[in-house]
Order: structure tokens, then C-alpha cells, then sequence
């Protein structure tokens, strides 16, 4: 490989990196940004996501043909990606019930309540998951394989996996498509202007116990999302939600907390920096993330951003 | 062979070798010592979730396994055995004090290193044998409990799987073709053990140089910042010590990004894996792998059918693939019960703790694995197994196959030589 070649190919793997933290850490931001509640449990729906992912596209790319010509190859990354949709949408009503039947009672008391509450249901999930779908890891077989091996970055001379190209084209839609959401639709002006003021935005009539849901909904949606597109290139186990949750941590706390705008830059920054960092300096690889954050706080101590509403 | 095993019904049921046997000649004469009627107790504390899972279940269902046949040919002097499991997470001590507090009359486990290292000497304390599956960590009985009582271990320990990996590399590829090498190991004390061993063991047959020293994470999702740098390098050898999930992981990135072609990979327990990989991955990495102290198709099943017996049984009741951690479980169970059955005769009746730890050093058994010491220093001593690993259309799932072994001669250190001497006096 040519020095280029391996810049490239290091930078590309931090941008596919830093768009699955951003997919990961968009619902614990928004969550954080309008509920004002810290949601220990938001890797757990990751998890989840995986898991109920592995079972929605595991089902459908046993419907089509084997990935084997190109046309075979495009359907069958059709397929996976419905798949992941699916996911996403199956946790939208898990979302409405955990935020309706456990959220709901605990807004505006302490936030030990939030810690206790969010880290019970963190067990829940996961022995919920282990009841479903077993103790042992799981695997989808032939997805990663079966979209890599639609020739894309190979046609230029560059060896790069194409379900990362995949990962980061779909970062960018779903960030493009999240901030139109936020500032064009009229339900996420809403959703700003009660993170902005609370009682202004019930005051004019907004009915923010039905915005409280759709927002954690939403919050689920991007977990179970990010959980299904996680799950190709490795493994679903019930242990894998922890090292998400922390570095949405790290990722959240850089950008601000609760600023979305800031995630997905903290997140590409996290993403790219470390594996520059590891490119580097291997030894590096468990503490280049916290030492980024290190640093912006130490420059920034409220992160790279505002608050999410207003800077939204 | 009963006489080869020990003369028991008991051994040779655990050395998988009932149908040899024809007609039960019984035990022994248990009728003529004082044992108990009431069953033996035993704990395992293994993964039994998580991605380490992928190892402590295999371990469980090889315990569960030993336990049966024990059981069915009549129990340890005629004591069935009862196994509790419990999952290891990161209670190792906690675990094991819950055993004795049970009143366990064994206990077995764990799997992993670190918590190997805070258990045994918990054991040595309180006095209750521990017969250790993994937890493979040299250093257990060099450093951390260098004169150990209660405490024993079955597996093969660091070293010897990875001076048998850098053997294996050198029998493939020929000392004069290795000049570099590199690694992509787990990112805690295990891996970095390993890869040291390996790195010394390479160097004193080679003379290669290492171009790069990878960390991932355990769990890491993404491994291919190191990938990449093995395509940059291109060594010859790259060595990888990853287990269970992380196997998966790497070796489904490492072929996306085409790193096979750039290198030949050795791995001390990539088979541990064996029931999650796919054929074009299997096919692609073309990988040489270890299988510690225990590979079901060796000895070939003409000249040792209890591989092959412990194959199906694992098949027909768990779906499974046996791997090495399969036999740590079983092996650690044998070890126990091979023991104390000879000193119940011994003895005239059930032994002491004491007796059972004085009789399990320099103990000598059969398992379907092959036959096993012992050490005197607590260690089992077995042979060591490394293949090319492929994959077989029959199993469904990848097989080794051009099986290296290895006698503990060739691995182990001498008693009292620390393995970084025994390596440098090369």
C-alpha cells in the first residue's frame, strides 16, 4: 500500500466509525436534550437492536437469491437494509412503552430516580434478550460477506469493505435527514421549542407528554437502527451494549450535552481521531476516545456545542 | 485398555472407552470401603452468557458430559455427582466462597485468566480443591501461587500454545521463509502474554523482526485500523490470540479487507470459534489454528474413537462443535474423579481434601483427548494440537486438518525454569 492508500483507508475507517457512533449516540442525545433524562439503558436497546435485527434479516435474506451477480449482490443489500428499517421500526413501539409505562412517572424528580430506573431497565433488556435469543453470541451469516462483495471502492484500486462505504452513506442520509427533520417539520420545531422552554411550549398549546413519547420513541428508533447495521460485520451478545453506551458518553459529553449538531461532530471527531490514534500508536486503542474528551473539555468545559434546542 | 486407564470402570468411561470394555467389571471394591451415600456436590463457574459464552458454555457442556458418563458408570466410588453452574462474570473469589460456604465437595472453573489469578489464592485459603478448566495464564503458578496446595489446573497454560504457534508456523512455512511477523491480540493481560511468548519463541527460531503489535479491545466492533496495518506491513506471519467472538470479528473484517492475501495467520484458539464461522471466511483466511489440548478428529478416529464419540455426543445433545474449552471442562472433571477414585482404594474410604490434593499431583488419566499428567507443580501437561483449519461440507462447520502435535517437552519449561529462561536458552 502507498502512504496515500493507507491514509485514505485509515480515515475512512474513522468516518464509517464515527457514523456508527453518531447513529449509536443520536438517541441518547436527543433523549438527554429533551426528557433532561440520562438513559443508562440506550445501549441495551442497541443491543436489542442487533438481536432483533439478527432474526428480521436473518428471515428476509433467506428469502432471496444468493448474492452471487451484481443484480443478486444489489437485492440482497435491498434486503438487508429493509431489514434494519424494520428493526428501527419494531423499536419505536418498545420505546413508547418503556417511556409511557416507566419514564413517564419520574419526570421532574431526582435524577437518582433516572440513574436507578434507567439501569434496572439496562437488566431487563438484557435478560429479556438472553430469554429470547440464548445466552451464546450470535452471528448473521453471509450479510457482511454478501454486500462486500459488491465491487465499489475496488473499481478505483482501493481495498475498502463496501458495507463500510454502505454504513457511511447511510450516516450521512440519516444525519441530512434528521437535521430536515428538526428544522423544517413542523413536529420538530415542536420538539425544539420544548426543549428550549418546557412550560412556554405547554403554554401554547403543545401537548408535550405526546412529544416526551415521540421523542424517546425516536431515541429507540436510531438504537434498534444502529444495532441492526452493527451487527453484520461482527456478532450480537448480550454483553454488547456496554462499550456503545460509553462512548455515546464520550461522544455526548464533546459535543454538548443534548446538542445534536454537536454529536455528529464529536462523533466523526471521536471516530477519526482514534483511528488515526491507533494507526499511530496501537497502544492507544482503549484510551484515545476519553483522551480526546479530555482535551476538548479542558478547552471547551460545555463541549463543542450549546444545549440541543437551540442549536439544533 | 481397562488396564491401560487405571483397571476402573469409572476411567475408562471417562477415557470414552465403555464399548472396549464389554461386560461391566465393576468399579472396584466399593463395597469394602467407608463412603457416603449421599451425592458429590460439585460447582463449575464458568461464562454461561456474554461473548465469552462462546468458551465457558463449551466448557460447561464438556463438564455436564464427564459428569453423565461418571454418573452412568456408577458415580466416583459409587457417588453420583450433582455440578452446579454458575456464570464466572467477575466474581471469581465471590463464586468460589459461595461453593465452600454450599459445602461443595469441588469445584471446577474458571475460564478466564485475570480471574484465575484473583481466585486460587482464595482456593489455597480455604482449603477446597479447585481443579482449573482455563484460566491459562503462565504466571498462576510461577508467580501468583507458587507453591499451591488445593488449587490445580487442566488446560495447557500460555507458553505451550504459543511455542507450539510459532512451531506450527515454522513446520509450514520453513524457518528461512519468516522474517517478519506481527499481531493482532486482545487488548488485556492474556493477549499481551501471548503475543510476547510467541514474539520470543518466533524470534529464537527465526530470527524474524515484528513489524506491528495490534491491541482491539475485547468486544471491539471494529478491528480494522489494525487490519489495515497488517496489509501495510505484509509480514509473512501474523499472529492473533483473539477467542471466541472476536474471532468472528476478525476474521470477517480481515477478509473484507482482502488482509489474507498479505499475510498467513496463526491463531492459538481461533477454532474456538468453530460454531459460528462461515465457509468463505474459513476458505479465504486459510488460517493455521491451535485447539489446545484437545481436537476431536485427532488421533484420527481409526486409531482413537473417543474423539469422534465426543463429537456426536456433543452434536446430539448441545448442537454443538466440540472445541478445546469442551475438553477443559470434561478433562477437569476426569482429573478430579480419576483421582479420588484411586484414593478411596487407597485410603479405605472417602478422602480428605487434603488426600484428594495430595493424589491429584502427578496424577495420570485418559480422557477422549488423549492421555494427560498432573505436574507436580499443579499444571496439566497434555499435547498440544494445531491444524490447518478448512472447511468440511459434512460438519457444516471448519475442521483441522495437516494436525501438528506437540509433547509437552517440546512446550512446557522445566520444573523450576521460568519460560522466558527456558526460551532464551534456545
Amino acid at each position: 500500500m502507498t502512504g496515500l492508500e493507507t491514509f485514505v483507508t485509515h480515515t475512512l475507517h474513522g468516518i464509517q466509525y464515527g457514523f456508527v457512533l453518531f447513529l449509536i449516540a443520536s438517541g441518547l442525545t436527543i433523549v438527554l436534550g429533551i426528557l433532561d433524562v440520562l438513559n443508562l439503558a440506550h445501549g441495551e436497546l442497541f443491543a436489542l437492536g442487533a438481536y432483533v435485527g439478527f432474526t428480521i434479516i436473518g428471515y428476509l435474506t433467506g428469502l432471496v437469491a444468493p448474492p452471487t451477480t451484481l443484480s443478486t449482490q444489489l437485492v440482497f443489500l435491498g434486503v438487508v437494509l429493509l431489514g434494519a428499517a424494520l428493526t428501527a421500526a419494531i423499536l419505536v413501539p418498545v420505546g413508547v412503552f418503556l417511556e409511557t409505562t416507566f419514564f413517564k412517572p419520574i419526570y421532574g424528580r431526582d435524577e437518582v430516580y433516572q440513574i436507578v430506573l434507567t439501569f434496572a431497565l439496562l437488566l431487563i433488556i438484557k435478560d429479556v434478550n438472553k430469554l429470547i435469543w440464548g445466552p451464546s453470541p450470535l452471528r448473521l451469516q453471509d450479510a457482511y460477506g454478501g454486500i462486500n462483495s459488491i465491487p465499489v471502492l475496488s473499481r478505483v484500486g482501493l481495498t475498502y469493505p463496501t458495507y463500510n462505504v454502505v454504513i457511511i452513506v447511510i450516516g450521512l442520509v440519516t444525519v441530512a435527514g434528521l437535521f430536515w427533520f428538526f428544522n423544517r417539520t413542523k413536529t420538530g420545531r415542536i420538539i425544539r421549542a420544548t426543549a428550549i422552554n418546557r412550560e412556554m411550549a405547554t403554554a401554547i398549546g403543545v401537548n408535550t407528554g405526546r412529544t416526551f413519547t415521540l421523542v424517546f420513541a425516536l431515541g429507540a428508533f436510531f438504537a434498534g437502527f444502529a444495532g441492526a447495521l452493527a451487527l453484520p460485520p461482527r456478532f450480537a451478545s448480550l454483553d454488547m451494549g456496554a462499550n456503545p453506551l460509553v462512548l455515546s458518553f464520550v461522544v455526548i459529553v464533546i459535543g454538548g450535552l443534548g446538542s445534536l449538531r454537536g454529536a455528529f461532530v464529536a462523533a466523526l471527531l471521536v471516530g477519526v481521531l482514534s483511528r488515526w490514534a491507533i494507526w499511530q500508536y496501537p497502544p492507544a486503542e482503549l484510551a484515545a476516545p476519553f483522551a480526546i474528551m479530555a482535551i476538548v473539555l479542558l478547552v471547551r468545559p460545555e463541549g463543542l456545542f450549546g444545549t440541543w434546542g437551540e442549536m439544533g | 485398555m481397562l488396564k491401560a486407564i487405571g483397571g476402573t470402570a469409572l476411567a475408562a468411561s471417562l477415557a470414552g472407552c465403555t464399548a472396549l470394555l464389554g461386560d461391566d467389571e465393576s468399579s472396584q471394591s466399593e463395597g469394602a470401603v467407608d463412603v457416603p451415600d449421599e451425592p458429590v456436590q460439585a460447582g463449575l463457574q464458568t461464562f454461561t452468557e456474554g461473548a465469552a459464552a462462546v468458551l465457558g458454555l463449551q466448557t460447561q457442556y464438556g463438564a455436564e458430559l464427564a459428569v453423565q458418563r461418571i454418573n452412568d458408570a456408577g458415580g466416583v466410588a459409587g457417588r453420583e455427582i450433582q455440578l452446579d453452574v454458575v456464570h464466572e462474570a467477575d466474581a471469581h473469589v465471590e463464586n468460589y466462597k459461595q461453593f465452600v460456604d454450599e459445602g461443595k465437595d469441588v469445584t471446577f472453573g474458571p475460564t478466564s485468566s485475570g480471574g484465575h489469578a484473583a481466585l486460587a489464592p482464595e482456593v489455597e485459603n480455604q482449603g477446597v480443591v479447585n481443579v482449573g478448566t482455563d484460566g491459562t495464564v503462565t504466571t498462576l503458578y510461577e508467580e501468583t501461587v507458587p507453591d499451591p496446595t488445593y488449587s490445580f489446573r487442566f488446560q495447557n497454560h500460555d507458553v505451550m500454545e504459543c511455542v507450539a504457534a510459532a512451531r506450527a508456523a515454522v513446520d509450514r512455512l520453513g524457518a528461512d521463509n519468516i522474517d517478519t511477523v506481527a499481531g493482532i491480540n486482545p487488548n488485556y493481560a492474556f493477549g499481551k502474554d501471548e503475543f510476547s511468548v510467541f514474539k520470543s519463541a518466533i524470534q529464537k527460531l527465526t530470527g524474524a523482526e515484528v513489524v506491528y503489535e495490534g491491541y482491539p479491545d475485547l468486544l471491539a466492533e471494529d478491528m480494522s485500523t489494525h487490519i489495515t496495518e497488517v496489509n501495510d506491513k505484509q509480514p509473512d506471519v501474523t499472529f492473533s490470540s483473539n477467542w471466541g467472538g472476536d474471532v468472528t470479528t476478525l476474521l470477517n473484517q480481515a477478509a473484507a479487507n482482502n488482509m489474507f492475501e498479505n499475510t498467513q495467520l496463526v491463531g492459538s484458539v481461533l477454532y474456538s470459534a468453530v460454531n459460528d464461522l462461515s465457509k468463505d471466511v474459513v476458505e479465504q483466511a486459510n488460517a493455521v489454528s491451535g485447539s489446545r489440548n484437545f481436537y476431536w478428529g485427532e488421533p484420527t478416529p481409526s486409531r482413537w474413537e473417543p474423539g469422534k464419540q465426543v463429537l456426536q455426543d456433543a452434536r446430539d445433545q448441545w448442537d454443538i462443535v466440540p472445541s478445546a474449552h469442551f475438553m477443559s471442562g470434561y478433562g477437569a472433571v476426569a482429573a478430579w474423579a480419576t483421582a479420588v477414585e484411586k484414593t478411596v482404594n487407597l485410603v479405605g474410604g472417602w478422602p480428605s481434601q487434603e488426600q484428594i490434593a495430595t493424589a491429584l499431583e502427578g496424577h495420570g488419566f485418559y480422557t477422549p483427548a488423549g492421555y494427560h499428567v498432573m505436574g507436580q507443580g499443579h499444571q496439566g501437561l497434555s499435547n498440544a494440537y494445531y491444524g490447518d483449519m478448512v472447511w468440511d461440507d459434512d460438519l457444516g462447520a471448519p475442521a483441522l486438518e495437516n494436525i501438528s502435535m506437540h509433547s509437552p517437552p517440546e512446550l512446557a519449561p522445566p520444573p523450576g525454569t521460568t519460560a522466558s529462561e527456558w526460551i532464551s536458552s534456545w
